[in-house]
């Protein structure tokens, strides 16, 4: 889903016509399609989850990493190698829920000079000494550390399941012109162990992961000012993504939709018609003012599912304003209701407008 | 009471004689205070660029000439330690500003994490902003410069970069938090589009490592060292600013020592003063003392005098000295900008320090010279004894010490200028010419008294010659005071020709190397800013032009790059050695014909070397020399040292292609053509100029324009140091005039009673301007000898200690000549007035007042 953040850098439209756009349902073929797709705008590799120690304490983390483009097309002769014709950024967040504390941090770099690179024919992305890599068993590790924020990880993560193609068989709908699409492929639950390191203790983990790729040159639609976007899963074995783009009054667009797996790893479409979204109570950021969605009833009545999305810690306001160019609320979330399950919320738009930054 | 009568009355009396001495101190101290204040702006505004443009930046990854951008890559490993950002930082030409800026090339995607450029409107910048940086061609101005130049975001900025009219557009602007920031005079530009702009593609001027949180910087430098190649460095940015820094203090050693002879001939001036209004006073002095005024007194007395001299002149002096500094700067600047790429904006502060020390050493300087005065006038005998006292000869233990201790100093002088440089500082050198100084003062009353002796011989044998007699008598008795007199008119004069004899010894010697050396027909170069500093280099298409025009065997283009020798910065440089070794250029100091050693360098691969590497490394013709150069190292044989005057912190020549197979082609920083025998060279140049058809800011010099201009450079350099030279030369008259006046009033009576025993008007006079010449004659000769002596000392010693050139002992007889006849001319002149005075006195009155 259009979870990615349009990069503050994202270019005007001058250059946009060059950029290839999706409008079809693509031929995919990996792992050359988890690598990089530099003929489109944007592109990103996200994977959250939910971790927990050898004592049963639970954490939640977030690593994503962001391909903008700003120029298409070849580099012009005498250009130096170092202009910043893509960019990459990274966002990187531990969430220790018993203390309720969020730490952030980030990365952003252009892609070239060999401190920032996003490998095309498999999933290879550098960004300084941040990675996400496939092993040649399949096997997709991550490496992440900042001393700022006192966090750092390294996780080998275990596909259990085949990759989801979300939307049309990946072609996944943004808006309501002909190239607002992307292409969305999911892992929604990957074997996850490593260790974390929080507050200067280094930690061994194990849990469940989920991994998104997506990548296209789209605009969001008209009117449209966010998105809350979920990846659940259930403890029935099914999974649930859905995302609801939101209009300025609150209202979802046209283009709302989601996936929902079953225990085979068959998927079923959900149109924004089959699904609920209702912001029970609200939690106000105090540094933004920013008001977000805290328990949330999610109801998708074809599937006999009625579920309350509670937040494990309310304050997990992201501020990436000097990666992304966004501040954003993503976090760990229990499910309870109709069945039990656990997950991760992305609730965008809420702190400004991201219309002006696609 | 007693300081009213003889500190007071003089002074409103006789105020120009005052406040000539007050000038004399200020002059003096206004030079050194200039000197001081303009080379601690410049270090000061050298070393806070460095530091506030660092930012958080604290170890810089630098190379000889910057490294290459793939160092980027390796120092991966290092980024979970610290921030890693690369920097081009380069000098480019504002023309609408008229002068030069910093241009920085920055990471705009993570700078933030460095510096902290404020953003002077929005809180961010719009997308658009945003891409015309990163993608286009956007900058960023500081917020004061986009204002005097009237230019908001969206509009173009025309630079003149390697003298190529480039346009930029202005995407935003910032606010530097400090006032007068080195940020003032910064563009900002993503990296990338400054290695574009200036011809640095796939290579950067430094790495910029910022630690994170709870990183150890040793630790981080060590780490970072083990990535990276050979050859590069890793220190703190400051390590960038020292260099610099102690290039120009020893620059300002030297101007300062400069100053130093000028507060010389302040002092010399106030010794003189206070010692004639003694003389002149004796009767007063010795009044005071019969009506019980104690030597304490008297003395404080003539301390007070001396105090109110050095004070008054140390505070115009330091008032003097700020505007000083504004002149000195320009030269403090160029410089600088021989070694720096940003020259950052400077302003003149004078610390409090530097006026309460330019004050202290005016007032320290007057005390010292009221010394021997002081002793004269607690001397003075009361009212009773001054009649009695007669006129003393010296006595023979007394000459006698004083031959040894001019020996001494003698010595004490040689030996001196023979000790080598402290600290790379002619220290001993400057001492060693004080002591010729020294030489003079303890010989001046022997010399005399030989003079008086060896004159009064034949001369009291020709009877009828009474006047001349009665001069030498007059001169002999009041000799002490009279060797007073022609000391100072013999230092004054000392100075005078010392500095001339530097000057023309170095402006003979430029003259002659820019003869020989410039040979070339046209020099095109970069347009210079409005204060005179070139800046950056010329665009490689100017080569190319030049090329097609004239042939490639007509132009030399001249590149400059750093590299290191035996850990220290030196200059390299690459010169068409062919087309040199065809048409001749610089002077070797082996004598040999240039073409020859360029013939023979091309060859052999060989480098000329210029004369202050030699002298500062100890090397000469036939040694080898492996300079550190960027991605390893180069090994040259020295095939010549030539004479050269405009690096003195060493220069290596070798041939361009050379050059240019280690540094990539930035672009050189002038081009010489040669014209065929006969071409027009006005002809060529306008050819030249229209090729280059408005898209280069450059100039090109004609043969004549450029030597004229190196005679233009060198006068204006030394124009502070003429005008010490005229201030000597004033002092020295003054000198004369007032002890005259003193000596006067002394020989009174015996002149009143040459009078009474019938000697005429005419003969009168005719003794107090015979005492006049004899002294001028004395003094000039003595300070002709001295400051010959100091002017080789100047010369062979002090200029190569400080500069490492050689300069040829050229002392420029005629102006000597000159000089010497106007000191004695002004002695006589002098000499008028007192003597007028004299042959109008009345001798009656003046045998009564002694009743």
């Amino acid at each position: 889903m259009p979870r990615a953040l349009a990069l503050l850098l994202a270019a005007p439209a001058l250059a946009a016509a060059v950029w290839q756009t999706v409008s079809a349902p693509p031929t995919l073929q990996f792992p050359r399609d988890d690598g990089a797709h530099p003929a489109f705008q944007t592109e990103w590799w996200y994977v959250t989850g939910q971790l927990a120690d050898a004592g049963g304490r639970r954490y939640g983390f977030q690593l994503t990493f962001f391909r903008q483009g700003l120029e298409p097309g070849p580099p012009l002769p005498g250009e130096s190698a170092l202009r910043a014709r893509q960019v990459l950024a990274a966002n990187f967040a531990v969430a220790d829920i018993a203390a309720g504390r969020m730490r952030f941090a980030e990365r952003v770099r252009r892609i070239g000079g060999g401190l920032a690179a996003a490998a095309e024919g498999d999933l290879d992305v550098v960004l300084d000494d941040w990675t996400m890599r496939r092993a040649p068993d399949g096997t997709v590790t991550l490496a992440a550390g900042d001393r700022d924020a006192g966090i750092g990880l390294r996780l080998e993560l275990l596909p259990s399941q085949r990759l989801v193609l979300e939307g049309d068989a990946g072609l996944s709908r943004k808006g309501p012109g002909p190239g607002n699409a992307s292409v969305y492929v999911s892992l929604p639950r990957l074997a996850t162990r490593g260790t974390l390191e929080v507050g200067g203790r280094t930690l061994a983990v194990h849990g469940e992961a989920w991994f998104d790729h997506e990548w296209g040159t789209s605009q969001l639609g008209p009117g449209v000012v966010g998105w809350d976007w979920l990846g659940l899963r259930l403890a029935d074995g099914r999974d649930l993504m859905l995302y609801r783009l939101r209009r300025a009054d609150g209202s979802a667009a046209l283009e709302s939709a989601g996936t929902l797996i079953a225990r085979d790893g068959s998927t079923r479409r959900l149109g924004a018609g089959d699904f609920a979204f209702v912001p029970l109570t609200w939690w106000t950021s105090p540094r933004t003012k920013a008001p977000y969605p805290a328990r949330v009833r999610v109801t998708v009545p074809s599937a006999g599912l009625d579920l309350e999305v509670r937040p494990e810690l309310a304050d997990a306001e992201l501020d990436a304003r000097r990666s992304t160019g966004t501040i954003y609320w993503e976090g760990p979330v229990a499910v309870t209701g109709s069945v039990a399950g656990e997950g991760y919320a992305e609730l965008t738009g809420y702190a400004g407008s991201l219309a002006r930054r696609f | 009471m007693l300081l009213r009568t003889l500190v007071l009355r003089p002074a409103t009396r006789r105020p120009l004689r005052l406040l000539t001495t007050v000038v004399g101190v200020a002059a003096g101290i206004a030079a050194l205070v200039a000197t001081v204040a303009a080379s601690r702006a410049a270090v000061a505004a050298l070393e806070q660029g460095v530091e506030e443009v660092a930012g958080r930046a604290r170890l810089e990854v630098t190379g000889p000439d910057g490294v290459p951008e793939a160092l980027l890559g390796r120092l991966r490993p290092l980024t979970g330690d610290a921030v890693v950002a690369p920097v081009i930082e380069e000098i480019a030409l504002l023309p609408a500003l008229g002068d030069a800026v910093r241009v920085l090339g920055v990471d705009l995607l993570l700078d933030d994490q460095v510096r902290a450029l404020e953003p002077a409107a929005t809180a961010l910048p719009s997308p658009h902003e945003v891409a015309s940086l990163l993608a286009g061609r956007g900058v960023l101005l500081p917020a004061r410069l986009a204002a005097r130049l009237g230019l908001h975001p969206g509009d173009r900025l025309e630079l003149s970069v390697r003298a190529r009219r480039e346009s930029v557009t202005v995407a935003g602007t910032f606010a530097p938090r400090r006032f007068g920031s080195a940020w003032d005079r910064v563009v900002v530009m993503d990296v990338a589009l400054a290695q574009e702009l200036f011809g640095r593609v796939g290579r950067l001027d430094r790495i910029e490592l910022v630690p994170r949180r709870g990183v150890n910087e040793r630790a981080l430098a060590a780490e970072a060292r083990r990535l990276l190649p050979a050859g590069v460095t890793v220190e703190e940015p400051r390590s960038r600013a020292a260099a610099t820094s102690r290039m120009v203090r020893a620059l300002e050693f030297n101007l300062a020592a400069l100053s130093g002879v000028s507060l010389f001939v302040g002092a010399v001036l106030v010794a003189t003063t206070l010692a004639t209004s003694v003389v002149q006073r004796r009767g007063v002095l010795a009044l005071a003392r019969s009506l019980g005024a104690s030597r304490g007194q008297i003395a404080r007395a003539v301390l007070v005098e001396a105090a109110g001299i050095g004070l008054l002149g140390g505070a115009l002096g330091v008032a003097g000295g700020v505007l000083g500094a504004r002149a000195a700067l320009a030269s403090v600047r160029s410089t600088v900008a021989a070694v720096v790429r940003g020259i950052p904006a400077t302003e003149i502060r004078l610390p409090l320090w530097l006026a309460v020390a330019g004050i202290a050493i005016g007032v320290g300087a007057s005390l010292l010279a009221a010394a021997l005065p002081l002793v004269e006038a607690v001397r003075t005998p009361p009212l009773q004894g001054l009649a009695s006292e007669q006129p003393k000869f010296l006595r023979r233990p007394s000459r006698r010490r004083a031959a040894g201790l001019a020996l001494a100093f003698g010595a004490a002088a040689v030996a001196l200028a023979r000790a080598p440089a402290w600290h790379d500082l002619p220290v001993a050198a400057l001492l060693a010419a004080l002591a010729l100084l020294g030489v003079l003062l303890v010989s001046a009353s022997p010399l005399l008294d030989l003079l008086a002796r060896r004159a009064a011989a034949p001369l009291a044998r020709a009877a009828e010659r009474t006047p001349v007699r009665l001069a030498i008598a007059a001169l002999a008795a009041g000799r002490r005071r009279a060797s007073w007199a022609a000391g100072a008119v013999g230092v004054a004069v000392a100075l005078a020709v010392a500095i001339g004899t530097m000057v023309h010894s170095f402006r003979a010697t430029v003259i002659d190397w820019a003869n020989q050396g410039m040979r070339a027909d046209i020099w095109v170069r970069p347009l210079a800013a409005d204060t005179g500093v070139q800046v950056g280099r010329l665009d490689p298409a100017v080569v190319r032009i030049a090329e097609r025009l004239f042939g490639k065997d007509a132009v030399d283009p001249f590149h400059t790059a750093a590299a290191t020798f035996r850990g220290q910065q030196v200059a390299l440089s690459g010169g068409a050695f062919a087309v040199v070794a065809r048409r001749g250029g610089v002077t070797f100091r082996d004598g040999r014909d240039s073409r020859a050693v360029f013939a023979a360098a091309l060859v052999r691969h060989a480098a000329v070397v210029g004369e202050p590497f030699a002298t500062r490394f100890h090397v000469g013709e036939g040694d080898t020399i492996t300079l550190g150069v960027p991605g390893g190292t180069l090994t040259r044989r020295i095939e010549g040292v030539f004479y050269d005057y405009s690096h003195p912190q060493g220069m290596v020549v070798i041939d361009d292609a050379d050059f240019l197979a280690v540094y990539p082609d930035d672009g050189p920083q002038d081009v010489a053509v040669f014209l065929p025998p006969g071409a027009d060279p006005l002809a060529a140049r306008d050819r030249l100029m229209a090729a280059l058809g408005g898209r280069f800011l450059v100039e090109a010099l004609l043969n004549r324009e450029l030597r004229a201009e190196v005679v233009a450079i060198f006068d204006r350099t030394f124009a502070i140091t003429r005008a010490l030279q005229a201030v000597a030369a004033a002092v020295a008259v003054l000198a004369v005039l007032t002890v005259l006046f003193a000596l006067l009033g002394e020989r009174r009576r015996d002149l009143a009673l040459l009078r009474s025993l019938g000697a005429t008007r005419g003969q009168v006079a005719g003794v107090v301007a015979g005492q006049a010449a004899l002294l001028g004659l004395a003094g000039a000769a003595a300070g002709l000898a001295t400051g010959l002596a100091i002017g080789l000392v100047l010369v062979k010693v002090v200029n190569v200690q400080s500069f490492g050139w050689t300069l040829r002992f050229l002392p420029d007889w005629g102006s000597l000549a000159v000089t010497a006849a106007l000191v004695t001319a002004a002695c006589l002149l002098a000499g008028l007035a007192p003597a007028l005075a004299a042959a109008r006195m009345h001798p009656g009155d003046a045998l009564r007042e002694e009743g």
